[in-house]
């Protein structure tokens, strides 16, 4: 089984991994959720493509942890799950209030990066796994910047 | 990340997505191609996300497209087709294949779909999901750019050694 180098430090960090792909597969599916309700043209435009990027996400990261011999074990807790599918999927939720509970997550645009750039320096000696991260960040930070761009359009 | 060639006359929403999809499509099996004889582990990371997120860009055009009840039937063009061909070969360097690659934007250019928005007006939600990809595609241009500099500098390192 690889280590990736990771020695000591690899619990943590693969354990983090795994919760990373677990959350980016639930928000996929909540963002698809709220686009197939979505009645503004625009927003549902782009919780398309960041329904697509989240999913993305989740399946890199896996096999990413399939490669260095790690189960995909971690899941976002079902009551979690179905509270954020039953408030975004809901069309008598408007997305005003959607979009107000989603960014009041995250002070600024960098915050939702931040776990994942702490976690960049424990990957120095797995550079590809620490790549991989840096670009799911990136695009992590592109999800809220775009929704606090839209909401304040609005 | 990869469009076709720019010069021909502005096409309808549909022609537009179809074009992108084929582009993003060859791009996506390029950069698997190029990941598959890539021993750079930092530049093998970042292909597989910018890989993952082109091969996602081609299923939401082609999505939109079935939308718009609009045919599939764009190829990529020879100067695409010639720069896929060279990123997924085997005995070039990562180094020439990330500078060939850059050659196509422009020092100064940080967005590939830089004025495609200007040609949506009255489809708000094809500008949006485009306005969304353009996110992904301008990190992917900024991470690109900077391991075409720490490739560089290393060799240069060496060398200087």
């Amino acid at each position: 089984m690889p280590d990736a180098g990771l020695g000591a430090g690899r619990g943590p960090v693969l354990r983090f991994l795994d919760d990373l792909r677990a959350a980016e597969a639930a928000g996929a599916t909540v963002f698809e959720a709220w686009a197939a309700v979505c009645a503004a043209d625009a927003l549902r435009g782009g919780l398309r493509t960041i329904a697509e990027r989240e999913a993305g996400n989740a399946t890199l990261l896996a096999d990413r942890l399939g490669e260095l011999g790690v189960p995909c074990e971690a899941a976002v807790r079902d009551s979690l799950r179905f509270a954020a599918l039953a408030r975004f999927g809901a069309a008598e939720v408007s997305d005003d209030d959607k979009l107000g509970l989603l960014l009041a997550r995250y002070d600024d645009d960098h915050a939702v990066g931040r776990p994942i750039a702490r976690v960049l320096d424990e990957l120095d000696p797995d550079l590809e796994t620490r790549e991989i991260l840096r670009l799911v960040a990136a695009g992590e930070q592109a999800t809220i910047a775009w929704l606090r761009a839209y909401r304040g359009q609005g | 990340m990869l469009r076709q060639e720019a010069g021909r006359e502005r096409p309808p929403v549909a022609a537009l997505l179809d074009e992108f999809q084929a582009a993003e499509r060859a791009g996506a099996d390029a950069v698997r191609r190029w990941i598959a004889v890539c021993h750079e582990p930092r530049l093998r990371g970042g292909l597989r996300v910018i890989e993952a997120r082109d091969r996602g860009h081609a299923a939401l055009a082609m999505a939109r497209l079935r939308a718009l009840g609009a045919p599939a039937t764009a190829v990529v063009g020879h100067e695409l087709a010639a720069l896929c061909s060279l990123l997924g070969a085997s005995g070039i360097s990562d180094r020439s294949k990330l500078a060939a690659l850059l050659a196509r934007f422009p020092d100064g250019a940080h967005d590939p779909l830089a004025g495609i928005a200007d040609q949506l007006a009255g489809d708000d939600e094809t500008r949006a999901l485009l306005e969304t990809i353009a996110d992904d595609e301008r990190a992917s241009l900024a991470w690109l750019r900077g391991i075409h500099q720490v490739l560089e500098t290393e060799v240069t390192c060496r060398t200087r050694d």
